[in-house]
């Protein structure tokens, strides 16, 4: 605490004098250093943009040929030898084992993690307020860990092997906690005064969320679906453990299966350079999947913003 | 009822208008305009703030008062696109000028906004001396003594001082406001500039704050921005009345002593906007 | 995106409509006991995990943590042994390495983006930047692999080789593939989500606070350092827990540019390999439970210290709040 018999000793003209003397001493540092960390931070988002936009150039530009090649989706994979070096075949069996993994996780995922997140909106008990707690670490947690939760469980207690099923059940881990909390968010971002209105009216709350509030985040609900899976599109550890691997084209949940992310990793590491290229050419793919999708979130949420308007 | 107002009171009845723009000049304002992306928002602005006074600029909303403020401490050129043409003094200064680092202008031009706005993550202390630790000054007995003058100014001290390590959202709006007096006169300004300071706060912490402005103008020169014409009424010196014209432009209509535009205004456009016939 | 519906939270309660056990009716039952099942099965992954891993944590005890050999004892006679310390000091320095570049050009580049760029770019960069946090880890990883390393080889190995003391500091790479190259794309790949969150954040401080700031006498850097970024420094924690969260989960990326071996010395430049990358590269190889409880168990120390993580961030932010309250 300042001893105010002190501080009367200090008088206003004294500061003013010390003010000018310290202003004008310190100026020209001050601004310098203003300027220099003015273009450090230029620098800063130069040096962020040049790696990115080299990535995205590069994969482009080797992935883009590829992806027009005839047969790269229709076409199961080949093995190239030196006599043929080109003979790589296609990724269908790939594709289509992405796609089945997907479309089981997103079955399997989204009704649960909706409802969840649901339950956590609208709840404030200690089991709602766990399950909050426990879905956003989930979130954060490594997703190879969900490979191996589809190991211990669906490969190895379950009997059911490395299957395209284990691929799913690994996904469909990584996924819900995303859905629950987005859904929670959207959930509560709907204003309590309709939640309000509706119990005002009399409805009974479980109505007023059904018919009131749920449709009313629906929006955001399908953003933050959509959304996930486009996160689960590009995931390789979890499956990469589980699916087993396969050359077939085949989508049966039983089956070993293969998986267009697993696919790109033992290319990558081939000594052809024609399965190297067949890598970037997963990776466009990919990248293209999941920049459609962003876009449709995007689109859908903005046209129902204007609707609301 | 406020001194000033007594004053003011004695002056009508003796008809004594005093212009204080006969006294020292605190800033002179010439053809000021303010222009953004070509669209000009106030133009032609020509008056001296007299020093040690209380100047108001009032008029409705739109008519670019808040706007004319804004380019007294060059705070439009934090905005793209933004012009300000004209010539604006301080003194023997030239604000727009080259030989003015911006930094010491706003140093000698302080600024109070229309929300209360302490630094969240400072403590009172700190927030009262950071204008002074921007600037350079470290040494604590000079940074102690300037919170207790600022604070004494602004009438704070005694309320807060056995706190001053505490945060700002323990005070309440007023003295939140009064806080940021103190943080702004901390730095010894000539010229506060004001931007409808109590329009965010009660009836009783707007009395206060305005007692403060009439304290407050024997150290330093006061331009204050007011959306109430009353306030303008009850503290200020001097008056200027900008009105938005039909090119949606803000251009300065009258400016008089105070008591002289509240009762027998030059212009019937002004004697319009005291009588509330628009808003 | 930040949720700031707890006012929504406050007020339902206010209206008293918590369905008590006697009012619970189907659609209160269907939310419990889907949510019943989704804690069923988050208990059950880490049971699982940490049952499988059980057997090995018994046999190696710290071991596991300190110890350098991973040798599987199947079929040699002698007993296995399944050390961690290079998993784990790999883990921890390509996500020091990251989080410090991330941390470091993310921070700059989100202040260039709130005040430097024009305010017609904000809403096409903010695009941008979400668009690239989106892209799969695979990709970065595969770049870092067929681009960067080749040029960690020729370029950046020999230069810091040069430098005085250099192949004693730093290593020296097996095909460009190292820790240091690791951390590198790791840096890459967090930094757009890193730049997400924290523009947001630093977008969020109120102009009013910059104004002021500048109104009395500051330069725009004492500003940005002493205001803008203080205020904050909240956002800006949880954006680095949540990328330093995504950089020692990363699998992929990684295992595709460390190098694989483990190592006794963890130069930059040295091969190293990380607890995630490490399982996933030995997965195909792994026969027999005792290779892959062994597995398990570093998996479980990376379980642990994410989740550990996880708490600590939410603790910390949730004391921060309070302290900061609401100006």
């Amino acid at each position: 605490m300042t001893d105010s018999l002190t501080t009367q000793q200090i008088t206003s003209a004294e500061i003013r004098a010390h003010l000018r003397e310290r202003s004008s001493a310190t100026l020209r540092r001050r601004m310098a250093t203003s300027r220099i960390m003015t273009i450090l931070c230029w620098l800063a988002i130069s040096l962020a943009a040049v790696p990115l936009v080299a990535l995205l150039i590069r994969l482009f530009e080797k992935g883009t040929p590829v992806l027009l090649k005839s047969g790269f989706f229709t076409q199961l994979p080949q093995q190239p030898t030196l006599f043929d070096q080109t003979n790589t075949g296609g990724v269908s069996n790939a594709i289509i084992g992405s796609i089945a993994i997907i479309a089981y996780a997103t079955l399997a995922s989204i009704p649960i993690g909706i409802v969840v997140g649901i339950y956590t909106a609208e709840s404030d008990s200690k089991f709602a307020s766990t399950i909050r707690v426990v879905a956003s670490t989930m979130v954060g947690a490594p997703s190879i860990l969900m490979g191996l939760f589809a190991f211990g469980l669906i490969v190895v207690q379950l009997h059911l092997g490395f299957s395209i099923l284990a691929g799913s059940f690994a996904v469909s881990v990584l996924m819900l906690p995303v859905l629950i909390g987005s859904t929670e968010i959207a959930v509560r971002n709907v204003p309590p005064t309709l939640r309000e209105a509706g119990l005002a009216l009399g409805a009974k709350p479980s109505t007023t969320s059904l018919r009131i509030v749920l449709p009313a985040a629906t929006t955001g609900i399908v953003t933050g679906a959509i959304l996930a899976i486009s996160r689960a599109v590009g995931e390789t550890a979890p499956v990469l453990l589980v699916i087993g691997g396969a050359y077939a084209i085949t989508w049966k949940p039983n089956d070993p299966g293969s998986a267009l992310p697993v696919t790109m990793n033992s290319y990558v590491a081939s000594n052809f350079d024609s399965l190297k290229d067949l890598a970037w050419g997963i990776g466009l793919l990919l990248v293209l999947v999941i920049f459609v999708l962003s876009f449709a979130a995007r689109i859908w949420a903005a046209r129902k913003q204007k609707v609301q308007r | 009822m406020t001194e000033h107002t007594v004053n003011m009171l004695k002056a009508v009845q003796e008809q004594e208008i005093v212009d204080p723009r006969t006294g020292p000049i605190a800033m002179r304002l010439s053809d000021v305009s303010v222009a953004f992306n070509g669209r000009t928002a106030v133009r032609d602005v020509t008056f001296d703030v007299p020093a040690n006074n209380v100047t108001a600029l009032i008029g409705p909303s739109g008519s670019g008062k808040t706007t004319l403020l804004r380019s007294l401490n060059r705070l439009h050129d934090l905005t793209k696109g933004a012009k300000v043409s004209g010539k604006i003094m301080l003194g023997e200064d030239d604000v727009y000028g080259g030989n003015i680092p911006v930094t010491v202008l706003r140093s000698r031009i302080g600024m109070v906004f229309q929300r209360p706005n302490p630094f969240p993550t400072m403590s009172l202390y700190d927030n009262v001396v950071s204008g002074l630790r921007f600037n350079g000054v470290k040494k604590k007995s000079i940074l102690d003594a300037a919170v207790e003058e600022s604070l004494k100014a602004a009438a704070l001290w005694d309320e807060i001082k056995d706190r001053l390590k505490a945060h700002g959202s323990t005070l309440s709006g007023g003295q939140q406001q009064r806080l940021c007096i103190a943080r702004a006169l901390a730095v010894e300004p000539e010229v506060l500039l004001m931007d409808e300071p109590t329009s965010a706060l009660d009836p009783i912490a707007t009395q206060k704050i305005e007692e403060l402005i009439s304290q407050l103008k024997s150290r330093v020169t006061i331009v204050i921005v007011t959306h109430n014409m009353q306030q303008a009424a009850r503290v200020s010196d001097l008056t200027a009345f900008l009105l938005m014209g039909e090119d949606r432009a803000g251009e300065q209509i009258e400016v008089a002593p105070t008591l002289k535009l509240f009762s027998q205004p030059d212009d019937p456009r002004t004697m319009d906007y005291i009588q509330g016939r628009f808003g | 995106m930040v949720a700031t519906a707890k006012t929504s939270q406050t007020a339902v309660e206010a209206e008293g409509r918590r369905p008590s056990a006697s009012t619970r009716g189907a659609y209160e039952w269907t939310l419990l006991i889907i949510s019943g099942l989704f804690g069923l099965v988050s208990v059950w992954f880490v049971g699982t995990i940490i049952w499988q891993s059980a057997s090995t944590f018994k046999s190696q005890g710290f071991y596991i943590f300190t110890g350098l050999n991973w040798i599987p004892g199947a079929g040699t006679g002698s007993p296995s042994q399944y050390g961690g310390r290079a998993m784990i000091f790999g883990t921890i320095e390509t996500s020091l390495i990251a989080m410090v570049i991330a941390v470091i050009i993310g921070t700059g580049t989100s202040l260039a983006i709130n005040f430097l760029l024009p305010q017609k770019m904000k809403t096409f960069v903010a695009t941008v930047v979400e668009l690239l946090a989106a892209i799969p880890s695979i990709v970065y990883g595969v770049w870092g692999m067929l681009v960067l390393a080749p040029w960690f080889l020729y370029t950046i190995g020999p230069f810091l080789s040069s430098l005085p003391g250099g192949t004693a500091i730093f290593g020296t790479t097996v095909a460009g593939k190292s820790l240091l190259l690791a951390g590198l794309v790791l840096a890459i790949m967090v930094l757009p989500t890193f730049v997400a969150i924290s523009r947001e954040v630093i977008g969020a401080v109120p102009h009013e606070l910059v104004e002021a700031s500048l109104s009395l006498g500051a330069t725009r850097w004492q500003t940005l350092w002493k205001t803008v970024i203080p205020t904050a420094r909240i956002g800006l924690f949880g954006a680095t827990t949540l990328a330093l969260g995504r950089a020692i989960g990363e699998t992929i990326a990684v295992s595709l540019v460390c190098g694989g071996v483990i190592g006794s010395s963890f130069k930059p430049l040295e091969p190293g390999v990380t607890i995630a990358g490490f399982i996933a590269t030995q997965w195909g190889e792994a026969v027999g439970s005792d290779q892959i409880g062994a597995l398990f168990a570093i998996g479980a120390i990376l379980m642990v210290v994410s989740f550990a993580m996880s708490v600590f961030s939410r603790r910390l932010v949730a004391r921060q709040r309070r302290a900061a309250a609401v100006v």
